[in-house]
């Protein structure tokens, strides 16, 4: 079996969620090339077939040339599969490559099944098999449902090359900007409850919440004791949420908090009362002090 | 100027969903269904389009669908669409992305839009293949995850929502079709007056055995809750210890820690 | 027969859910605590069409039917009865009579400015001394010349404190008791119109309760609503329908604190299993259902009776007595479920046991509607 991986160069860097793709051909035992339009100083530690092209000709974002080089690569490979990330670059280019070989495509895949693949469907709550009827396959993996896999080694590039005129034209990047605290649409939450024990500690929880990539959030009692401006309040009063991820530090599990949380994904609570009433809606209990436990978290993350 | 907006008619994604008697998508009994989330912000474009532009572009608003589709169509003519096209299917969720994008590019064809907007994906199969599909069966421009638009004399620029906060910018001629994406707008309520003058609006029924000629490339097997949790794991003693069990076990069961 | 509600009654609930969920619900709370609905508030109904649902289009109405303004007022009920009835006073009260007795020139040189909420209506019959005894006002007028002269003083005014259009009810001998009213549209901004106080109150706090003082206001003669005489009569025929806004708000308080005991059931845990695996919980919760369907089956068939043209007074009564007895009652064990956290503020059903009072006595005790209940039941006796 063999897979065409498609990476992603984002402001001239090869990104690491690329290493996800080998962690997918890795599961499914397939052999890989990959297709890059990146820089010729940034390849991936990976022994197989590297196709090039160059981004500065090319441009990071040129669905329509990139279309084209992954097409002249798909007909010297011919793989059974071609594999993108679910990313913005991913769900934009693979249906153009789809559409043109007439080919299959499963969207955000996050496991392998028995003669086809799992996809989540409505808002992650439920699942569903597809089968793909011919080949090649092109899938877009959901960020995070394969492990990251660095084969190592040194690729053999193959240079890759096309003309033609592109439909869009790519103006340039913009900058994140700092944003409001929008903490329904916020993918990971860690918040501070009382247990924290004073306003001093807050940086520490918010410091994890930055580690991760989150946003801080807070129980009631610590946002009505001004540790924490009430856009963070979790819960009744606060704002009703569903991260994928919530973290809950020292927060006991106030019925109004849990109810502005319940629905989270995957929720840990460190509490150092076992029996707290957040221990019953968590996956993960750690029973610790929390601020001990969530300083050595953040320093673990951190390496 | 022609405009066509592409909708799906949704179920509010607050239920609890069952499969179906053939086990490949949801039940349909007991649940409430609305216009796609991402689909308003695609009509709110296109109907701020036309009010940019004097109100001289045509919006026409499309769903493939049942007959129940028809109450999303009717909230786009409220929200200020000028007229709808249901393609009319009782058994579109056995379709897939390309048998949908083909429908709907045969209905197009003929029609020439200069613009064509639609959401980024369904909020319940969450594909995202339909717009760029149909886009490059048109041969026309296309861009995806649009959270910014302008238009000026036959030409799109619009920013590009990217990941971790970064956003791109991009220019496109018409004829074009983009992606809309949280955050673009916010769609206008429809008002009573508006509800009451849609009522007039024409809503044309095409068949859709009329469009549709292609075979699915991809077809459910079945669709079923994903594994339940299990009893939450209790972790004690030493905090070292801690931290790496518990990043094990969040590296195992989510999908957020990279 | 039909229960089902139509395609564009459906469209509208979707638009009214979406409307409530994000700019009412949020701020229902504040509204009770400032004792004030944000003007803000008021212009986007109005800018939704709300305050003009089955006025036609020609004042800029939306022209839909009377069961389209019962959805309003229910679904702004649930999440706040104090907007709920804003729109129900304005509508049923002021917007009502001018669109059922005013002239061409009445109706097109008021309803534009009330439909787009220019104004807020009102309705000024109660007096101290006159509530369910709508027959005994002492507001007096006399004629003029081309003007009305205006004496008397007016309470209990829901919308008065925005001093806007309203429709005032006095008489030109009290002698002859009902026989003497008549009705005028006033501008309450007017000279000679004082407001003595806007009243505090055990609920509906965000709406105005208003006691006005009338010294002397002069209304054209043009003004007059119907013919001279004739007040008590629009005065009565306008609560008839007004009570059918009165159970839509009732219906949408008992919902709405009926929505929260439920979902809080299922979340609050004791013994260590949710409180709705109790058997006391489950009859509660079926009792409040039952009660709340019965008065929305009433109220629609009371709002349909009167868009066919039919005689809906029996049906008025019973369904504003029914909802606004659902409503105290639904709110009331939505406490008791919630416990002590529904005796405090955080879950906002004390808020709809306050504001669900209200609907046993406005536009009529409920006692009065037993009376008309009864009075139509034994007719030919």
């Amino acid at each position: 079996m063999k897979t065409l991986l498609i990476a992603e160069c984002r402001e001239g860097k090869f990104l690491d969620t690329n290493y996800e793709l080998f962690g997918f051909a890795d599961k499914l035992g397939a052999t890989s090339a990959m297709v890059l339009v990146g820089r010729q100083d940034d390849l991936p530690a990976f022994a197989g077939k590297l196709y090039l092209a160059d981004a500065a000709k090319f441009g990071e974002y040129n669905p329509d040339l990139h279309k084209k080089l992954i097409l002249a690569t798909v007909d010297q490979e011919k793989p059974d599969y071609i594999v993108f990330g679910h990313t913005s670059y991913g769900w934009d280019l693979a249906p153009r490559v789809a559409a043109a070989l007439k080919a299959p495509q499963l969207s955000e895949v996050v496991g392998v099944a028995d003669g086809g693949f799992e996809l989540p469907s409505c808002n992650m709550k439920m699942r569903r098999t597809v089968k793909p009827q011919g080949t090649p396959v092109l899938l877009t993996l959901q960020g995070g449902a394969f492990p990251v896999l660095k084969p190592g080694g040194t690729p053999q590039v193959v240079p890759l090359e096309t003309a033609g005129e592109p439909g869009v034209n790519f103006l340039g990047y913009e900058p994140a900007v700092a944003k409001d605290v929008n903490l329904s649409k916020a993918e990971i939450i860690v918040s501070a409850g009382r247990g924290i024990g004073k306003p001093e500690n807050v940086p520490a929880i918010a410091a994890l919440a930055k580690a991760l990539g989150g946003e801080l959030g807070a129980s009631r009692p610590v946002v009505d004791g001004g540790w924490v401006d009430h856009a963070h309040q979790v819960g009744t009063t606060g704002q009703t949420v569903s991260p994928k991820l919530y973290i809950a530090c020292g927060i006991s599990g106030a019925i109004q908090h849990l109810a502005g949380m319940k629905k989270s994904g995957f929720i840990v609570a460190i509490n150092k009362d076992k029996d707290a009433p957040i221990g019953e809606v968590a996956d993960v209990l750690v029973v610790a002090d929390v601020m001990q436990f969530v300083p050595a978290l953040t320093a673990k993350l951190g390496k | 100027m022609k405009i066509l907006v592409c909708i799906k008619q949704v179920p509010d994604m607050e239920s609890r969903f069952k499969p179906d008697s053939a086990g490949v998508w949801y039940s349909d009994t007991d649940l409430a269904f609305r216009m796609n989330e991402y689909d308003e912000y695609a009509v709110e474009q296109a109907v701020q389009l036309k009010e940019q532009l004097g109100g001289e572009p045509e919006v026409v608003v499309l769903s493939v669908g049942p007959d129940r589709v028809v109450e999303a169509l009717k909230k786009a003519l409220a929200m200020g669409c000028d007229r709808a096209v249901q393609v009319q299917d009782p058994a579109a969720h056995l379709k897939d992305p390309w048998q949908i994008a083909s429908a709907i590019a045969a209905y197009a064809k003929g029609e020439n839009f200069n613009l064509i907007f639609t959401g980024l994906q369904s909020q319940d199969r969450g594909s995202a293949q339909v717009g760029v599909t149909l886009a490059e069966i048109l041969g026309i421009a296309s861009v995806t995850t649009i959270v910014g638009f302008e238009y000026a004399d036959g030409s799109v620029t619009v920013r590009r929502e990217l990941e971790g906060g970064l956003k791109a910018r991009v220019q496109l001629k018409t004829p074009a079709l983009v992606t809309c994406q949280l955050g673009l707008n916010v769609p206008r309520y429809p008002t009573l007056p508006n509800i009451m003058k849609a009522k007039k609006k024409e809503i044309l029924t095409l068949p859709v055995g009329e469009l549709l000629h292609e075979e699915a490339r991809s077809v459910t097997a079945s669709f079923y809750a994903p594994p339940k949790k299990s009893g939450g794991i209790v972790l004690e003693g030493d905090v070292a210890v801690q931290v790496d069990q518990l990043l094990d076990i969040l590296r195992d069961k989510t999908t957020v820690l990279r | 027969m039909d229960f089902e509600l139509s395609q564009d009654h459906k469209l509208l609930l979707d638009t009214l859910r979406e409307f409530v969920e994000h700019e009412v619900k949020p701020i229902a709370r504040r509204i009770d605590e400032e004792h004030q609905i944000p003007d803000a508030l008021v212009a986007k109904m109005a800018d939704l069409g709300l305050l003009g649902s089955y006025l036609p289009d020609a004042f800029g109405g939306a022209g839909m039917d009377f069961l389209s303004y019962i959805l309003v007022v229910e679904e702004v009920s649930k999440a706040c009865a104090s907007s709920g009835v804003l729109i129900s006073a304005h509508t049923s009260l002021c917007c009502g009579p001018i669109l059922s007795f005013g002239t061409q020139e009445q109706q097109e040189r008021w309803l534009p400015d009330l439909v787009s909420g220019r104004s807020i209506g009102c309705f000024l019959l109660t007096e101290p001394d006159a509530g369910s005894d709508a027959g005994s006002i002492k507001t007096s007028y006399r004629r003029e010349g081309d003007e009305f002269v205006i004496t008397g003083s007016k309470i209990f005014i829901t919308n008065g404190g925005y001093r806007g259009t309203g429709i005032v009810f006095a008489t030109s001998d009290k002698t002859l008791k009902h026989k003497g009213i008549s009705a005028f549209i006033v501008d309450l901004a007017a000279p000679g119109v004082t407001v003595l106080r806007n009243e505090e109150k055990m609920g509906i706090r965000g709406s105005y309760t208003t006691a006005f003082a009338l010294d002397q206001v002069r209304v054209p003669a043009a003004n007059l609503l119907g013919r001279e005489g004739e007040g008590f009569r629009i005065a009565m025929d306008t609560l008839n329908g007004g009570r059918i806004g009165i159970a839509a708000q009732a219906l949408g308080i008992a919902e709405g604190a009926f929505e929260r005991a439920l979902g809080y059931s299922k979340e609050r845990k004791q013994f260590g299993v949710p409180i709705c695996d109790n058997q006391a919980i489950q009859f509660k919760l079926a009792d409040m259902h039952a009660r709340i369907e019965a008065a929305r089956l009433v109220t629609y068939r009371a709002a349909w009776l009167k868009e066919s043209g039919k005689n809906y007074t029996l049906d008025s009564a019973l369904c504003k007595m029914l909802a606004s007895e659902a409503a105290t009652y639904v709110t009331k064990e939505a406490i008791q479920i919630h416990g002590g956290y529904g005796f405090i503020c955080d879950y906002e059903v004390e808020r709809m046991y306050r504001d669900a009072k209200i609907t046993e006595i406005y536009e009529g005790t409920n006692e009065v509607q037993r009376v008309v209940i009864s009075k139509l039941l034994l007719a030919d006796h």
